[in-house]
């Protein structure tokens, strides 16, 4: 296979025009992972399950129909890729911090499986001790034996995919459980020991009015939830519905209150709003996933999984059967790769690190600011309606900063 | 070269009528050019001019023809442009000639332009060859339009030819009538030279490149020429013919048709209607008519970076080079910084140069309302001429304001006169003559040059089911009700969207306008009011309410580099927005100041 690379943009076919901030570029870029060492000994470590039982309406991720035979060989793939990646020289100098089964539907694995899988992560990789390792569940593909079975091979947080609590609407969106479903789900969650539990809620949904979001976000909230994470509705244009569209979509304004609402009981009960849509508990905020946001590095496998690594970020193969063809031909199924040129890589540090509430330092903002007349008026404005706020040494968004948090963004890139 | 075997011939057609395919035909069966593809580049040769369809530099070749009987004839085919902006270079091409093709379709019959081209023909006493094409057409009706032509030009339609230029039928017949019916050239060589320049364009090693129709004497290299209208003096370098490139010749000599070069650098020191005579000999009197190319249509233009300025200034320089006909001049405004003042002949120019600065220079530009130039009496009695509606003095210091008028020509299906009627009083039409000629009508209105430089053309295609036709000349200034329309942004007027506009569409005028602004432009942090004023009244509003969310939900390991390559798009995206106080302005919205 050729992976397709590019390099901070156009740069790399204009070897003689090497910008004076990164006079690196001249030199050979190289898109294998063995070339690109990390900057860091700590990476996360994340592991994409492209099964799903039915694809929802709203979702544009990579997931897969479950055949006869197909968790099989992606599995014996994704083996073959954890050792691929343990085999490269830098390694045995890295230590995974998290390790994330995200999907698709991981909780479609059988405990043995996924115990397999992180054996085999443990085999050839250094694992802290301490590692956070979560895996993403369905409510209908979970019981308290399959939890404690997760449990039993390492998994010590669960993030469970409620995203509704309302009967007429669940179907709607293409879920396989019900509300009773959901709460037993949780229920089996702690039976089964867990104590760093996470729900995923999504609002601004077709048929959702603002009280019947009220009323779900206080019977999740009853549920004590160790994180939230809450989304508003966003038509991709890979999802079903961004493709054919959906009625009886709420209006903005409708979607702003239901934003306000959960933050003001989200606040009620002591969750942190750590970022745009993420509340934790003190001290139980996803650590796999402030690497992302903190623009740091990790490691990923799995179809259409995406890592970072030096200045390299790359994606795999997104179809299945290629994805284990490759594997089996003994080649890294990277299908792309850019390299981060210095101004993208500090407008991403600034981009993601502002959506979390430990914003940016404030140095690294002046670091973009420069010269820069327009756009430092611009962030003055921004300050001046409280959007953005300063915090000691650091530059963050306010709660009504991360509401409209792109239109910043579009401008410090 | 014997006169008596050579033809200068032009061919003129409303817009569609076949004339480039006739052209195409008579390249082919004189052996000119054989392959359709060369054709192409010769005629029309700007992109521009391909993509629209249209002439907008006339196109010279040389063709040689073997007549039926048995002399070989040289026919200079002179292509004219093919727009309403462009009739002062219609005008010069023609009066290099002697004869002209009149194309008819013959389905669709005489339209406005059929009409003007004649009477530009006919004023230049050419010889007129009525050709009615398109015959293998199911609606082809060759005798109504035999007609047609006997009654509505005056010519005898019963020898009009009966032609398809598309397939070929009756075109031979075309190249004999050019050698029969069109005169041959008069003119003695051994007089003074005396040579009309036709066109002329800048080529970056040559100089500029004249073309030239030589009434009397003769040209050669070495020949130390004078340009009349402006004295300067210039010893030419090449003489040649197009046949169809530029081929060198020894002399061009009376009656021919072909170019010169003299090291001449800009094209405004050799204009079109420019002559050319010898320093040393000259010729009693020039051509009449020589007139400069006046601009009826003024915009700002602007670079949306404001460090583009000095490009900007460069690419019109450099264009100026090539089109003396627009002008520019610097011009600032408190919306947009520092910009030209720009004139054209008429919108299709105006967007001409536009694509071309921004195709061959690579600017982003903002085009402000295109204003027409009025005559502004103060009560101090000076007579101002105003083109940037924000130089207009306050109403208490105009005693009186005039408005250009033309004198414009409709043809349309009877059928479309009542829309006709209703779009002219709309646009302040004065009607001044009404003619039947079969089925159709020629309605004579006097309009504001205003009212129809912008969408005139465009509405009345569309209220006529695209079967009306237009032409119009300037023809003289009038009192006017006039009123300046202000475009005001959260309170703070917008200089470069104010509009001159009738007192009595003022109201309307500004009531579309603020509601197109609001669909363009985008929401913005804060509530932007868009109002419409005149003077301290404002007498139309919009709101444009502020951004209530901009936010992407989800962004994990995955979706960070489409974030970042979607956001880059949008920031490409907002370039195209000019900063006018704090609110974000894009480029449209300065251009739909006249769409609505």
């Amino acid at each position: 296979m050729s992976p397709a690379h590019t390099e901070g943009g156009l740069r790399q076919t204009r070897p003689g025009s090497a910008s004076a901030d990164n006079p690196s570029e001249l030199a050979p870029l190289s898109s294998t992972l063995a070339d690109n060492p990390p900057e860091s000994t700590e990476l996360g470590f994340y592991v994409h399950v492209p099964f799903c039982a039915k694809r929802c309406g709203y979702c544009s991720f990579n997931t897969a129909p479950l055949e006869d035979g197909t968790m099989a060989r992606y599995l014996e793939a994704l083996h073959r890729e954890i050792d691929l990646l343990g085999g490269i020289a830098w390694s045995s100098r890295v230590r995974l911090s998290t390790i994330f089964f995200g999907g698709g539907t991981p909780s479609l694995l059988a405990a043995e499986e996924l115990g397999a899988v992180l054996a085999r992560i443990r085999a050839r990789f250094d694992v802290a001790a301490d590692a956070e390792v979560t895996v993403e569940c369905n409510p209908e593909s979970v019981t308290r034996d399959k939890l404690a079975g997760y449990r039993a091979a390492g998994v010590n947080r669960l993030s469970l995919g409620v995203q509704s609590l309302d009967d007429s609407i669940l179907p709607r969106l293409g879920r396989l459980h019900d509300a009773r479903g959901a709460r037993v789900a949780f229920e089996a969650a702690r039976a089964a020991g867990c104590d760093n539990l996470s729900v995923d809620l999504m609002y601004g949904l077709p048929g959702l009015d603002p009280d019947g979001w009220t009323r779900a976000v206080e019977a999740v909230l009853d549920w004590e939830p160790d994180h939230l994470s809450a989304y508003g509705l966003t038509l991709d244009a890979g999802s079903l519905w961004g493709a054919a569209g959906v009625e009886g979509l709420p209006t903005e304004d409708t979607q702003i209150d239901q934003y306000w609402r959960l933050a003001r009981a989200a606040a009620a009960r002591g969750l942190e709003h750590y970022e745009i849509s993420n509340y934790a508990r003190p001290g139980r905020r996803s650590r796999h996933n402030q690497i992302y946001w903190r623009a740091a590095e990790y490691l990923a496998a799995g179809p259409g999984a995406c890592g970072f690594v030096g200045r390299l970020r790359y994606a795999n193969v997104k179809a299945t059967p290629r994805y284990c063809e490759t594997l089996a031909g003994g080649e890294l199924p990277i299908a792309s790769s850019e390299h981060l040129s210095k101004g993208q890589r500090l407008a991403e540090r600034l981009i993601l690190g502002l959506r979390t509430a430990d914003g940016i330092p404030a140095a690294l903002l002046e670091t973009r600011l420069g010269g820069d007349a327009r756009l430092r008026d611009l962030v003055e404005r921004w300050r001046a309606r409280a959007l953005l706020v300063d915090v000691d040494d650091r530059v963050r968004l306010s709660e009504a900063g991360f509401l409209l948090s792109d239109a910043l963004f579009v401008e410090l890139l | 070269m014997v006169l008596s075997r050579i033809r200068n011939f032009s061919i003129v057609a409303h817009i569609d009528h076949g004339k480039s395919t006739l052209a195409d035909r008579l390249l082919s069966l004189t052996g000119t050019m054989d392959a359709k593809k060369a054709v192409d580049q010769v005629l029309d040769s700007m992109d521009l001019e391909r993509e629209r369809g249209i002439t907008i530099k006339a196109h010279t070749v040389r063709l040689l023809y073997r007549a039926r009987d048995g002399q070989e004839y040289t026919l200079n085919l002179i292509d004219t442009p093919g727009h309403v902006d462009f009739s002062y270079e219609v005008s010069r091409a023609l009066a290099a000639c002697e004869g002209a093709l009149l194309i008819v379709d013959a389905a669709q019959g005489i339209e406005a332009q059929t009409l003007a081209n004649f009477y530009l023909a006919s004023d230049a006493n050419l010889a007129i060859i009525p050709v009615v094409n398109k015959i293998d057409l199911p609606a082809a009706d060759v005798e109504g339009t035999r007609n047609q032509i006997t009654e509505t030009l005056d010519l005898d339609g019963t020898e009009a030819l009966a032609i398809s230029a598309k397939h070929g039928t009756g075109v031979p017949e075309v190249l004999e009538a050019i050698v029969a019916r069109v005169p041959p050239p008069q003119g003695d060589p051994d007089a003074p030279l005396k040579a009309l320049v036709f066109d002329s364009y800048y080529d970056s090693y040559q100089g500029v490149v004249v073309y030239v129709r030589l009434t009397d004497g003769r040209v050669r290299p070495g020949t130390r020429v004078l340009l009349m209208s402006n004295g300067r003096s210039y010893d030419v370098q090449q003489v040649g013919v197009f046949s169809p490139d530029m081929r060198p010749v020894e002399e061009l000599s009376a009656g021919q048709v072909g170019y010169l070069t003299a090291s001449i650098k800009r094209v405004a020191d050799a204009k079109v209607g420019e002559t050319i005579t010898e320093t040393a000999r000259p010729t009693a009197a020039p051509f009449p008519g020589y007139r400069d190319a006046k601009p009826m249509v003024f915009a700002g233009l602007y670079s949306i970076e404001d460090t583009d300025y000095e490009a900007l200034r460069d690419a019109l320089e450099k264009l100026r080079l090539n089109d003396p006909a627009f002008t520019y001049e610097p011009e600032t405004s408190l919306a947009l910084g520092y910009g030209f003042r720009c004139g054209f002949l008429g919108m299709l120019h105006m967007e001409i140069v536009q694509e071309r600065l921004e195709r061959e220079f690579d600017l982003s530009l903002i085009v402000t309302a295109p204003s027409v130039q009025y005559k502004v009496l103060t009560t101090a009695g000076e007579v101002l001429d105003i083109d940037n509606p924000s130089k207009l003095p306050p109403p208490d210091r105009i005693e009186q304001m005039d408005e250009p008028y033309v004198k414009s020509s409709v043809f349309v299906p009877t059928e479309f006169m009542t829309a006709i009627y209703k779009l002219a009083q709309e646009k302040r039409g004065e009607h001044r003559s009404l003619e039947y000629h079969g089925k159709r009508v020629h309605i004579r209105f006097d309009f504001p040059l205003a009212e129809i430089v912008v969408d005139f053309y465009d509405r009345l295609k569309s209220i006529s089911k695209g079967y009306a036709s237009f032409d119009y000349e300037l023809s003289d200034f009038r009192p006017s009700d006039l009123v300046k329309l202000d475009i005001l942004l959260n309170g703070d007027p917008v200089d470069a969207l104010s509009v001159i506009v009738h007192r009595d569409k003022a109201y309307e005028k500004g009531k579309a306008l603020v509601e197109k602004l609001r669909g363009v432009i985008p929401r913005q942090l804060f509530e932007v009011a868009i109002q419409a004023a005149i003077g301290s009244r404002v007498i139309a509003r919009e709101t444009v309410k502020a951004m209530g969310k901009n936010v992407t939900a989800k962004c994990y390991g995955g979706d960070i580099t489409r974030k970042r390559k979607l956001l880059e798009r949008q920031k490409e995206g907002k370039k195209r927005m000019k900063q006018v106080g704090k609110v974000e302005v894009p480029q449209e919205a300065f251009l739909s100041v006249l769409k609505s």
